[in-house]
């Protein structure tokens, strides 16, 4: 923090925050009642004071709307009693919520069990710090913005592991100790996808990788798009992935000892992971805020799309039966692993063969990576389809020989 | 600033006092979890000092990774709530991390570390990450103001660059140790028999 | 299930978003129930009833109170009981319909409703004064004669004593007809 003023006589934050233009309205503002730090101090905290609502009250907002398209996906209505189309429902659960009682469970480790929704709420706010929602609106455009949000989204399995320790229940550490080993296994496919779009992007920051989109890439790297959305499912414990909360299966996973305010911030944490990582589709593969007119709707054309990442994972959620433990390692290794290293390998290639003296890509350059990459993505997607089959055995000759009391009830009826 | 001097002290008193934890306090797990949190605390420190690659990658490696490592494995032992047994060793052992610590306390004030300075000094240190991550431009580092001799630190201590130029005979023999430790590992797993 | 089968599941979910919920909005709408629904309330008709109590003895659960006393009006024309109390107590029933076949005189019947709910245990028995008072609109179980006619429960058109019975039975014709309730006199069917 510098209180540097430029050659307005305003005072200038040196480069620290970006060109946040809302932080340097309020810090200016401020500025002339009270000294530089202060008003640093406030301009930063009503910027994430902003963000902070709009995460929660979006994670609200998505809960709503995932009840609602769920129901609209299953043939019926979802919650529609509570206001207009049920848009006071999350209130009515969030009410309901702080007023039941906070159980702590006996023998459980009170400081690790409070401080559980805390870290799992932090780590999502955290992750919305970089990314931008406009033209050179972002909390702060970080170098290493896409590394930062990969950071921020591994202090969630800590998170969860704690939570299935401290609950002094051996149901909720099955379920937390299967979460961990589905979050620790499916970084790695995650990571490698977006390794291919930092490469196309030649940035690890995320207004520069949005600005390097003049063909969004979706198209261009299909398969980076297909297995970052697979991955990030299962990083959120979504269904198909959601072995952790499996809500018919283990009770309720690592949160089973969780009631009241705590639950509310843990299922805060998740529908925020969503929104959060929908946010993050938005700004990899859809071309973040870009669209017609994005200097003054740049806002409209990142919901949008945000919205559009929702719709996806639940779609992908209603579609899809869950998967067995077995059956999400065998998706992650055999699966996802060699289609992200296929779509390294290729984009490695694409990008040496193609770029020019600067390092950069055309957009011409872009069309021709993506008809490449979406033909190298059907392919491979229907080869390795292929290892993750399980073999079924319907040869009911089998069942009946080998099944001595089918064997002798079969011969009964021939007598 | 003093607001910085603040956000330091408070970084290292939690750095230093979760290691500590570490090893005084009594329950295993909580041990874990304060060491993931001297991790955090060491990575504020590496924002502090511009290092912002650095700090995410501390998070992400250590945090993500080498702490859960830690949690699984303090779960697989029993009596975590106990803690360790007592033993002989306790003393030694003291003795020798103080000599340790010492010896990298004086390594690391006697050394003289190329630091970048004058003003700019964010941008500055920005641009030196975003070059020591990516391809190293002398030009545009000399544009960015910085001196002939910060140049020649930064870009000579490209990581990539030294990696792939005068590092890679390490580089090799650790992907051939992390090979041979997925195999291990697979080799424990699949258990005798079969 | 990975392949060209994830992009099929996927397409089915999204026609399934375009078609309309088939979700019925209660309580602005119920659903219909069939016309032999064994429904909460029952449909008793004053008028054909006889206080024999064969329901109640049929009843598996014995949980109709039936309480008669000699009735002082005309004992001759059939009219032997004077029904004091008759509680069916919905608590412990469980529908199965078998007071309905007991009634040799077809004076009591299933009701067409499911909406019994009370707040107190004790509101949950059906008094005889409420099975008098009722709108009756029986359902058609165990009674082919309502299935021949053109009589839908829920159709909001109650059904009276004289249109609901098996009339071709002739001992019918000549008891009860008109005789049990005072003040009744103008549609007497003359008796034999």
């Amino acid at each position: 923090m510098r209180c540097v003023t430029n050659a307005d006589g305003m005072l200038s934050a040196d480069g620290v925050l970006g060109g946040n233009p809302l932080f340097y309205f309020i810090y200016n503002a401020v500025g002339h009642v009270a000294p530089c730090w202060l008003s640093y101090l406030i301009a930063g905290l009503v910027i994430m004071l902003i963000l902070i609502n709009a995460v929660l009250l979006g994670a609200a907002i998505v809960s709503w709307g995932e009840r609602r398209l769920l129901g609209r996906f299953q043939n019926r209505v979802g919650p529609n009693r509570w206001g207009p189309f049920g848009a006071f429902q999350p209130i009515a659960d969030l009410a309901k919520l702080i007023t039941k009682e906070d159980i702590i469970p006996y023998g459980a480790d009170r400081l690790a069990f409070t401080a559980v929704p805390v870290i799992m709420v932090a780590a999502v706010l955290l992750g919305t710090a970089v990314l931008p929602f406009a033209k050179d609106v972002a909390l702060v455009d970080l170098n290493v913005g896409v590394l930062f949000v990969l950071a921020v989204s591994s202090l969630t399995s800590i998170a969860i592991f704690t939570a299935g320790w401290a609950s002094n229940n051996r149901y909720a550490l099955f379920g937390a100790g299967r979460a961990v080993a589905v979050l620790l296994s499916y970084e790695v496919p995650v990571v490698l996808s977006l390794l291919g779009v930092v490469l196309v992007a030649g940035s690890m920051s995320l207004g520069d990788i949005v600005a390097a989109q003049a063909v969004p890439f979706f198209l261009v790297q299909p398969l980076a798009f297909f297995v970052f959305i697979a991955g990030m499912s299962a990083e959120l414990n979504r269904t198909p992935f959601d072995v952790a909360e499996a809500e018919s299966e283990i009770i309720a996973g690592y949160h089973t000892e969780y009631s009241g305010i705590k639950f509310a911030l843990i299922q805060a944490a998740e529908f925020g992971g969503v929104l959060v990582v929908s946010g993050l589709i938005a700004t990899l593969f859809l071309a973040g805020w870009a669209g017609p007119l994005a200097d003054w709707l740049g806002w409209l054309w990142f919901l949008i799309k945000t919205f559009i990442g929702i719709f996806l994972f639940v779609w992908i959620r209603s579609t899809y039966p869950r998967l067995r433990l077995d059956q999400i390692m065998a998706v992650c290794w055999k699966f996802l692993m060699p289609l992200s290293i296929i779509n390294l390998a290729a984009v490695v290639l694409e990008v040496f063969f193609l770029r020019d003296a600067n390092g950069s890509l055309s957009t011409a350059d872009l069309w021709i990576m993506a008809a490449i990459n979406i033909a190298l993505a059907g392919g491979s997607i229907l080869f390795f389809g292929r290892f993750i089959r399980e073999k079924v055995r319907t040869d009911a000759h089998t069942a009946i020989a080998t099944n001595p009391v089918a064997r002798g009830a079969s011969t009964i009826g021939m007598g | 600033m003093w607001f910085e001097h603040i956000v330091f002290w408070v970084l290292s008193v939690v750095a230093i006092a979760g290691a500590l934890g570490v090893v005084l306090v009594r329950d295993l797990f909580r041990g874990a979890l304060l060491l993931a949190t001297a991790f955090v605390a060491v990575g504020g420190l590496f924002v502090m000092m511009n290092a912002e690659f650095l700090a995410v990658v501390q998070i992400l490696i250590y945090v993500g990774a080498i702490a859960v490592l830690f949690i699984f494995a303090v779960m697989l032992t029993r009596d975590v709530q106990q803690g360790n047994a007592p033993n002989r060793l306790q003393i030694p052992a003291a003795v020798i991390s103080a000599l340790l610590l010492a010896a990298m306390i004086a390594t690391a004030v006697s050394t003289d570390w190329t630091t970048l300075s004058g003003a700019g000094l964010e941008a500055k240190a920005q641009l030196a990450q975003t070059q020591a991550v990516g391809i190293p431009n002398a030009s545009d580092l000399t544009s960015a103001g910085l001196t002939p001799a910060e140049v020649e630190s930064v870009s000579s201590g490209g990581l990539a660059d030294l990696l792939i130029g005068n590092f890679v005979l390490p580089f090799e023999a650790v992907s051939l140790l992390l090979l041979g430790a997925a195999i291990g590992g697979l080799a424990l797993a699949r258990g005798r028999g079969r | 299930m990975y392949g060209l089968e994830m992009v099929k599941g996927l397409a089915v979910t999204l026609s399934n978003l375009m078609r309309k919920p088939f979700t019925t909005s209660y309580p602005e709408q119920r659903i219909r129930q069939h016309p032999r629904f064994r429904g909460e309330e029952f449909t008793w008709y004053e008028e054909r009833c006889t206080g024999c109590a064969s329901c109640a003895k049929y009843c598996p659960l014995g949980i109709i109170k039936i309480v008669t006393a000699p009735s002082e009006t005309a004992p001759l024309q059939g009219d032997k009981y004077r029904l004091e109390t008759f509680d069916i107590e919905l608590q412990r029933c469980m529908f199965c319909g078998l007071c309905v076949e007991a009634c040799p005189y077809d004076a009591l019947f299933m009701g067409s409703g499911f909406e019994e709910g009370q707040y107190k245990r004790t509101d949950l028995v059906i008094t005889i004064d409420r099975l008098r008072q009722a709108e009756k609109n029986p359902s058609t179980w165990f009674r082919p004669q309502l299935e021949g006619m053109d009589y839908r429960p829920g159709a909001g058109r109650p059904l009276g004593w004289r249109e609901v019975g098996r009339e071709n039975w002739r001992w019918h014709q000549h008891e009860k007809a008109g005789m049990r309730l005072a003040g009744n006199r103008d549609d007497n069917v003359s008796s034999a």
